[in-house]
């Protein structure tokens, strides 16, 4: 009988196991997809594409101006705004403080006026919502209060040109009043944006995750399957088997047939899902997705094979695959985007699986890549289970003895 | 018994990092004997099993199953079964599922395999359990079960390692009914056990492993008749406990305390006559017996004088 046939019959007692444990069976196919839609939906808004800080305003210079620009950050979609009463710098705190508010603004003086008029209240815990804050307070003051900012310049220039004439103090202020009546929407600053030529909008984060969340699983599930190994040992079918002429070497790869299969039907449901729901174009890049899922499923269970190779007890491998699950899944940018990671970390990633399938499902589904984006992360997840699979082969024939 | 020996094992030394576990030890089994291996925990069974199986190569001496030696030509392991003395199979799967995968995995051609896991059922007498996944089994089903993986392959030579530990009764002599059946049909099977009545029952050779030596060998009967002659053992089964005095006049009497400490025995040629007189002068001592047994002696008495160095060398 050929040594296929050996494999195949491994593979059969892998696939019977799951068929039978019908618990395990759900929990192996449908929570994927699950997880994949909570990920996707928790995480959409971290990229920026919809965050709406949420301000706690006080305005205690009381002045036209200021009135004009808390009445605008009301109305602007940028925040969501929470005039507070009493209006102190320290209700402000209190609010930030208690968490009721993501930052605060205190509108000290007048805008206009040359000291720093807005005070930033922020949590330290929530770094990023002071920067973004000050940006959209920025952002209303340029498109509603344009005028403002022309008198504030004029008044910051004012001391080094040694002062206006009457004349120019005069066509200063028309223009500030026509700037008032009919705002141009012009910042004033240095920065114009433009987005991406035909990039796609919102998609995103959700190739993102679909190929974050389908690494996870598959490495996942292949250590739970890869424990098999030590079932087999403590069982006596490693015993059995060694007597005989077949070894463990069909056992091990028998399992990893299975595994890289179970792995194939994981990335199968979350990117439907991802399809069906979030419109990511999976079928329209069949051709480079297949490969990509055959040499991360393939990663997944050669690396979980070999890691449970090298324990001895059951306990053992456990707590290992606990460990490297997480670990792995948390620098690999299976939980935070890898973007919003240091730069350091990012670069550890590449250390991981989770990196090599994310980046290459990212440049399949969302920018358009072709097989020049992509032939590395699959040599990198082959090479990588295949050398699993041989820490495991190679282990195994440890038991011999 | 001509036939070529299935198994032999000639002078097998084997040491774990300097610490012996195999001295020289000799056996041979033939086709259609069924060989009982016996011995304390530590006796090295185990590692002389692991010899067998060609997973360990004996540091001195030589293990050949049909002239070949199983470390270094793996097919001289085809002919090989082996029972684990855990249910060594998947539990989710029905017995039928499994036998097949064994047999896969033992190369019984395709074209056969049908035949093959049919003829094993048969044999074990599992053929009306074939398709109850083996976690539904009882208990007699799952031992029966294990052995049908083993032999679906129809091995010369089958190792089963406590085959009937844990079970009842009822199970274990189905067991030992399969394991005669396997004999009948000219099998080599060698078992270790603790059982000893099953060895007794079953076995037409046992061998007594002590220390890696092997230090008795033969026919149960024949080594039984050797140890212990006409004498028979005379067991007295006291009420109470002994105190100190009772002990004394106990031994006196030539007893000897064994495991549980209400009962006693000796061998004597004189028997149950032995018996009465003995009954008599316990009483007249004040030492009650409850009651005084006299039966044959069993391998298990051989056991004990063998484990308790008392007898061979």
């Amino acid at each position: 009988m050929q040594p296929f046939d050996k494999i195949a019959a491994m593979t059969r007692v892998m696939a019977l196991n799951l068929w039978r444990d019908r618990g395990a069976l759900l929990m192996t196919f449908l929570l994927p997809p699950l997880v994949f839609l909570i990920f996707s939906s928790v995480f959409a808004g971290t990229t920026g594409d919809d965050i709406k800080p949420k301000l706690a305003v006080a305005d205690i210079a009381r002045t036209r101006d200021s009135g004009r620009l808390a009445a605008a950050l009301a109305v602007s979609r940028e925040v969501r705004v929470e005039i507070v009463a009493p209006a102190t710098a320290d209700e402000v705190r209190r609010r930030v403080k208690a968490g009721q508010a993501d930052a605060g603004l205190v509108i000290r003086a007048d805008p206009a006026s040359a000291d720093k008029p807005f005070l930033i209240v922020a949590d330290p815990a929530r770094a990023v919502a002071a920067p973004l804050a000050q940006a959209r307070v920025q952002q209303v003051l340029a498109d509603a209060l344009p005028d403002v900012t022309l008198r504030r310049t004029v008044a910051q220039l004012e001391p080094a040109l040694g002062g206006f004439t009457d004349e120019q103090i005069e066509n200063a202020d028309s223009a500030a009043a026509l700037m008032r009546q009919t705002p141009t929407h012009d910042d004033g600053g240095f920065f114009e944006r433009e987005a991406i030529v035909n990039a796609k909008t919102g998609g995103g984060v959700i190739a993102y995750y679909a190929g974050a969340v389908m690494i996870l699983f598959a490495l996942f599930s292949a250590m739970q399957g890869a424990l098999g190994l030590m079932d087999e040992q403590s069982t006596g079918v490693a015993d059995r088997l060694l007597a005989g002429t077949a070894g463990m070497g069909p056992v091990v790869s028998g399992k990893f047939l299975f595994l890289a299969g179970q792995g194939l039907v994981q990335a199968l449901l979350i990117f439907a899902t991802a399809q069906v729901v979030y419109g990511v174009p999976v079928v329209q890049h069949l051709a480079l997705w297949l490969p990509t899922t055959l040499a991360a499923s393939a990663c997944a269970a050669g690396v979980a094979l070999g890691l449970v190779s090298l324990c001895r007890t059951r306990e053992q491998a456990q707590m290992l695959s606990t460990f490297v699950i997480l670990v792995l899944a948390a620098i690999g940018g299976s939980m935070v985007p890898r973007f919003l990671m240091p730069a350091w970390l990012q670069a550890a990633g590449w250390l991981t699986p989770h990196a090599w399938t994310i980046e290459a499902y990212q440049a399949i589904l969302w920018r358009d890549a072709g097989l020049g984006g992509v032939y590395k992360a699959w040599c990198v997840l082959t090479v990588v289970g295949l050398f699993g699979l041989v820490v495991a082969h190679t282990l195994a024939r440890r038991l011999r003895r | 018994m001509t036939d070529q020996p299935v198994l032999t094992v000639n002078g097998a030394v084997h040491a774990y990092r300097g610490k012996p576990a195999l001295r020289g030890v000799d056996l041979v089994l033939h086709p259609g004997e069924i060989y009982a291996l016996l011995g304390p925990n530590g006796a090295g069974k185990t590692t002389l099993i692991r010899t067998i199986c060609g997973r360990i190569r004996p540091d001195g001496g030589e293990v050949l199953l049909k002239g070949l030696d199983p470390t270094r030509v793996a097919g001289a392991r085809s002919g090989l079964g082996l029972v684990p003395q855990e249910i060594a199979l998947y539990p989710n799967l029905t017995v039928v599922e499994n036998i097949e995968t064994f047999a896969a995995l033992a190369d019984v051609p395709r074209a056969g395999l049908a035949a093959a896991v049919r003829r094993a059922l048969e044999l074990t007498r599992t053929v009306d359990r074939a398709h109850v996944p083996i976690k539904h089994l009882s208990g007699g089903y799952k031992r029966r079960a294990n052995i049908a993986a083993a032999i679906v392959h129809e091995p010369s030579l089958l190792i089963l390692d406590e085959p009937t530990v844990g079970v009842d009764l009822d199970a274990r002599e189905s067991v030992d009914a399969v394991i005669r059946g396997l004999r009948d049909l000219g099998v080599a099977v060698l078992i270790t056990t603790h059982d000893l009545d099953q060895a007794d029952a079953l076995a037409d050779r046992v061998g007594f492993l002590r220390e890696g030596r092997l230090v008795l060998e033969g026919e149960p009967h024949t080594l039984i008749a050797e140890a212990f002659g006409e004498r028979m053992e005379v067991q007295v089964h006291l009420v109470h406990e002994a105190d100190a005095a009772g002990e004394k006049r106990l031994v006196a009497e030539g007893l000897e305390r064994t495991s549980r400490s209400t009962v006693w025995t000796r061998l004597d040629a004189e028997g149950y006559a032995a018996a009465g007189v003995l009954d008599k002068r316990l009483r007249e001592a004040g030492l009650a017996p409850r009651e005084i047994r006299v039966r044959e002696p069993s391998l298990a008495h051989l056991f004990s004088l063998v484990a308790d160095q008392k007898l061979a060398a």
